[in-house]
């Protein structure tokens, strides 16, 4: 092995990640070319000042504090009561629609499409602050306006 | 209060299953790697054991969605990857708009160092040398501490960056070589006065 490819693998044979027959490669180079040596030692003097550094002191109550900054995770069983919740949720707002809908075609003209009908119903209970619809949802109805 | 039997991922299925206080076997476990490694990121002791902490809450809110495979170690520090990547990245942007109101931060030590003389005592050079840690561009820094402190593997810091192998290796030889320029520099009384740009 040459110089350039030693010097090239100094770093990673420090971090001792070559493989085996590289790692005998770079130790013969290094037995016989001085100046490769150098960089060997000025590489190994490096390290030795990077782990002089003294390392950050760690308060003896760290953990007592972080533990006392845990926000209590629902369990489990919760979990699946929350789940519940948004589901009927959901099912109420849907059913709410429908019946929104059906009183509104009763109310409206027979020539008017069904689609249209609906977001405006939509838009106007959302104007009046009745109901929350999602800008998506709307947009998907909105689309489909002739 | 650490039970040494316990694999890592059994004390989170203890703590995902509703046993809180387990979490602090995973604190006290790699608080002190932890607290290392931001620190050494930072170089603001301060500011890194405030960070560290965030670093565990935020742990804790997402060990829903740690996968168990034994990589514990890997999932905590990408989180603190995150936390300290983004904690540089405002302290950078701090840094800028002080330079444009004309006032430099005292924490980072910018100006030149008048030619010393002497030889350096200990301190002087801990203070050298954390300075040139700080001027590294961030990912040779990163992939450095936690190849020196954290005594990572290279494939370990692929598993917490997504980097490959071979990027590690560029990354660390690089910010070795430049260490070892900038130390040659400060101790012959060349020191650049700015920063080094990123990459
Ligand atoms: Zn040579």
């Amino acid at each position: 092995m040459n110089c350039r490819m030693t010097i090239r693998r100094l770093s990673a044979f420090q971090d001792k990640e070559l493989a085996a027959p590289q790692v005998r490669q770079v130790e013969l180079h290094l037995r016989e070319c001085g100046a490769c040596r150098a960089e060997w030692d000025a590489l190994r003097d490096l390290e030795q000042r990077l782990l002089g550094l003294p390392p950050a002191a760690v308060d003896p109550f760290f953990s007592t504090r972080i533990m006392a900054g845990l926000r209590p995770r629902p369990a489990g069983k919760n979990r699946l009561l929350q789940a519940a919740a948004f589901a009927a949720l959901f099912i109420t707002v849907f059913l709410a629609g429908f019946f929104l809908q059906k009183s509104a075609l009763d109310r409206q003209d027979a020539e008017r499409l069904p689609a249209v009908t609906f977001t405006s119903v939509l838009l106007e209970r959302q104007d009046l602050g009745l109901l929350t619809v999602q800008e998506d949802t709307l947009r998907q109805f909105t689309r489909k306006r002739p | 209060m650490d039970d040494p039997q316990l694999t890592d991922d059994e004390v989170v299925s203890s703590v995902l299953g509703g046993r809180d206080r387990d979490f602090e076997i995973l604190v006290r476990r790699y608080s002190q790697r932890i607290i290392h490694f931001v620190a050494r990121m930072t170089e603001d002791g301060d500011e890194a054991r405030a960070i560290a902490q965030d670093v565990f809450l935020k742990i804790f809110e997402h060990l829903p969605y740690y996968r168990r495979e034994n990589n514990f170690s890997a999932f905590i520090f990408k989180i603190a990857r995150n936390m300290t990547l983004n904690w540089l990245k405002r302290r950078k942007r701090t840094v800028f708009f002080s330079r444009l109101l004309g006032h430099e931060l005292d924490r980072l030590p910018l100006r030149r160092d008048p030619p010393r003389l002497s030889p350096m005592e200990q301190g002087e050079r801990e203070q050298a040398l954390t300075r040139q840690l700080r001027r590294l561009p961030v990912e040779q820094r990163l992939a450095l501490v936690l190849k020196v402190y954290l005594e990572f593997s290279y494939k370990q810091i692929a598993g917490v960056t997504g980097w490959s192998v071979p990027k590690i290796e560029t990354l660390i030889s690089r910010a070795k070589a430049r260490l070892r320029k900038g130390i040659r520099l400060q101790e012959s009384g060349n020191e650049p006065v700015v920063e080094a740009r990123e990459k």
